[in-house]
């Protein structure tokens, strides 16, 4: 089923075109690898609160908000280009050996039930602690939780390209 | 004269026993780069975070000098972590890179980068929020944005511009 699926996409004229254009990889792979800035860079200094070690003096609450918007907006990105490169060579991608694509895709559903997780706890009391000088353990997992799965995912995403035919 | 000089620089990078293990070794070209590239995610972010308060577009609870202050030790640390992981991949083959425009051009902007972070957006983002207007905060916040960008568009044109002469693609096939 899913294998058919692939091959099926990777013969429409869309993943045909990001295969061939000149410019379409080189282009979205940047935007891709550019968007890291406002990603992971952002991701990290949120972390970095939940561990208590930045803008401590913050409310929670009011870091949250104020980050979030900016972390769908990158995260939004992140996908998209991702899904585009995904489809130049949709086999190929899946198929990685070592399987660098398949740990990447379960790292990152990892780090969505992170987040979930956090919402539906610690995430839900966070007027409780907002202030508070030191941050509550289940936070501080959360945080870490977090940045070692996007520095995975940053690597695993590195892996892939070097595993991928050459075009 | 300087271009004998930089020549020279770059055949002793080439011929360092560090640019020789790394690009002997399977691994660690690509292990370097992992760092250059999380390194690149933190000081983009800082300095993302810091322009977005300076055009008043973000993070405006705090004032932009408190931010400064909060945000600079990672931006100094992923920078120093950028810098030492780009002159340990530059050194694989920066004899190549001697002669590539994309590298060229990326120095340039990496200079101009960092005289311009370390001088005018230092001064500003430091400043009390009230001292400059908001046409001189954006312009500021703008230039920091175009020159930053420039090195990231030059970092990512170098990979296309050459192959690397590191072989981990043909070993892991």
């Amino acid at each position: 089923m899913l294998a058919s699926f692939l091959e099926w996409l990777s013969n429409t004229q869309f993943s045909t075109f990001m295969r061939e254009s000149t410019w379409a990889e080189p282009i979205v792979e940047s935007i891709h690898v550019l968007t890291l800035t406002l990603f992971l860079g952002f991701a990290v200094m949120l972390d970095m609160r939940l561990l208590g070690v930045t803008l401590k003096r913050r409310r929670m609450s009011e870091v949250l908000a104020q980050f979030n918007p900016w972390l769908f907006a990158g995260f939004a990105v992140m996908i998209v280009t991702g899904v585009l490169l995904f489809c130049g060579d949709p086999v190929s991608f899946y198929n990685t050996h070592p399987p660098f694509f398949k740990i990447k895709m379960i790292m990152l559903v990892l780090a969505g039930l992170n987040v979930l997780i956090f919402n539906a706890t610690i995430g839900r009391k966070v007027a409780e602690w907002d202030l508070s000088p030191s941050t509550p353990g289940a936070a501080k997992v959360a945080g870490v939780v977090s940045i070692v799965l996007w520095v995975l995912i940053v690597a695993a995403g590195r892996a892939i390209a070097y595993v991928l035919p050459p075009p | 004269m300087l271009k004998s000089l930089l020549l020279e620089f770059c055949r002793w990078c080439n011929n360092s026993w560090w640019g020789h293990g790394i690009r002997d070794s399977t691994w660690l070209f690509p292990f370097v780069e992992i760092f250059h590239l999380i390194g690149l995610g933190i000081l983009g972010g800082t300095i993302l975070i810091l322009n977005l308060r300076l055009m008043r577009l973000a993070f405006r609870s705090e004032s932009t000098a408190e931010l400064a202050g909060e945000v600079r030790p990672w931006m100094l640390g992923s920078l120093a972590v950028m810098l030492l992981s780009g002159f340990l991949l530059f050194s694989t083959e920066a004899v190549k890179m001697y002669g590539n425009w994309a590298f060229q051009f990326k120095m340039l902007f990496l200079l101009l980068a960092i005289i311009y972070t370390f001088t005018v957006h230092r001064k500003i983002t430091l400043a009390d929020d009230g001292r400059f207007g908001a046409a001189v905060r954006i312009f500021v916040a703008t230039v920091s944005l175009l020159l930053w960008t420039g090195v990231g568009l030059g970092g990512r044109a170098l990979g296309y511009v050459t192959t690397s002469v590191n072989s981990v693609s043909d070993l892991l096939r």
